[in-house]
């Protein structure tokens, strides 16, 4: 680091330059006492320590995402073996579109977690799955035309609120949305409710 | 007051001091550290949604501390990967005493501590006093990027005593408590090297556009 820390030094007017620096690291730089308000030290150092105060102001102000691309590599290796590919599989007359059953997953708590009542959830898909055409389609397959999936959803609720009506809640938004966004049916959407408060 | 209270993202919350990376700050009764407490203890349980569902609420802040620690991109990338990866089998070590971004900012803190280090000794870069001059006085830019530049390496070059409350409390606005509990100092202490991260900057910024 450069140089010697700036010495927490006295103005002429008597005032200590210290609780100055900590006004404007605070962002009351503008917050001006009866004394500063008439005294010109320290208002010229208010100033000074202000304008040099940019920099770190400008760091404060940027908040960088992680890079999604970062977190999913690291998550990926958590997952490691166990994360065996699963797929929603809807077949069209030009082929066919594999839905990743992670990609299910993530929709259904982020929908369930949008309904009023919900703390946090989580999703996940039933585990009997079955193989079709090398590829394991969660839950059953209907119909040559598209995929089924059933879906699991657990969470915590806010307290003093009818379950049961909740419950219908989560399933219908659940249920609308992936058949919205995934084009697989959902043909069942089981709510656990885990913990209340 | 009880923190720095100079990120931008808003308050702290009472209970433990975090503010989601959602950006909603906590309702004021320790919502979000609960919902912490829940995901943990699936997580600790094997669920692994759970466990990125705990990621996917904290990621950012875990870079963000990387990257104002280590003041380089690519060591923030690294960091937060290890931390991703170690945490999951760490968060069987984790007991509940604390809250949980307590101890996760404090294995984000030593992470990337413990990077910096590792980087420094194998490349030699150990800050000297011709990297103390910055490439262009940040006054006299008119560019906000070389700005935020200068800021994030005079951050870097500060010692790790002073640069670590510094980013916890004036960057990242964590109170001096919850600082104090990562850092396992006194309040007092994360208040002094604080100040002295303080002085320590405006001296380097004076020195800039002497």
């Amino acid at each position: 680091m450069t140089g010697p820390a700036l010495p927490d030094t006295r103005l002429p007017c008597g005032r200590s330059t210290g609780p100055l620096l900590e006004q404007v690291a605070e962002g009351r730089a503008g917050e001006l006492d009866a004394h500063q308000r008439t005294c010109p030290h320290c208002r010229a150092a208010l100033a000074e320590f202000d304008r040099l105060w940019a920099p770190v102001r400008a760091v404060a102000a940027d908040r960088p995402q992680a890079p999604p691309s970062v977190v999913e590599a690291a998550l990926l290796r958590v997952r490691g073996a166990s994360a065996g590919p699963e797929y929603g599989r809807i077949d069209s007359p030009l082929g066919h579109t594999r839905v990743a059953a992670r990609v299910v997953v993530a929709l259904a708590r982020h929908l369930a977690a949008q309904v009023p009542g919900v703390e946090v959830a989580l999703g996940g898909l039933v585990t009997d799955g079955h193989q079709d055409a090398g590829e394991v389609v969660p839950d059953v397959e209907a119909g040559v035309t598209g995929g089924s999936t059933a879906v699991q959803i657990t969470l915590a609720a806010a307290y003093g609120q009818d379950l049961q009506a909740l419950g219908e809640r989560i399933r219908a938004v659940v249920a609308r949305g992936v058949r919205e966004v995934t084009g697989l049916e959902p043909v069942d959407v089981t709510v656990h409710v885990d913990d209340v408060w | 007051m009880t923190s720095a209270g100079a990120a931008p993202d808003g308050g702290t919350d009472p209970d433990d001091g975090i503010v989601p990376d959602d950006g909603v700050p906590d309702d004021g009764v320790g919502r979000e550290a609960r919902i912490d407490r829940w995901l943990v203890g699936k997580a600790r349980d094997g669920d692994l949604g759970a466990y990125e569902e705990l990621i996917r609420r904290h990621r950012d802040r875990i870079y963000r501390i990387a990257l104002r620690i280590t003041g380089d991109p690519a060591d923030a990338d690294d960091v937060t990967q290890e931390v991703v990866i170690q945490l999951w089998t760490a968060l069987s070590g984790f007991v509940g005493s604390s809250a949980f971004t307590t101890w996760l900012y404090r294995v984000v803190v030593n992470r990337s501590l413990d990077h910096q280090r590792r980087t420094r000794r194998l490349t030699g870069d150990e800050p000297g006093d011709d990297d103390l001059l910055p490439v262009a006085a940040p006054e006299r830019s008119v560019l906000a990027a070389a700005e935020l530049r200068a800021g994030l390496e005079a951050i870097a070059r500060l010692p790790e005593s002073q640069r670590v409350p510094f980013v916890l409390c004036q960057i990242e606005g964590l109170g001096y408590a919850q600082a104090a509990a990562i850092t396992k100092v006194s309040e007092a202490t994360v208040r002094g090297r604080l100040a002295r991260a303080r002085a320590t900057l405006l001296a380097e910024m004076r020195s800039w556009s002497a």
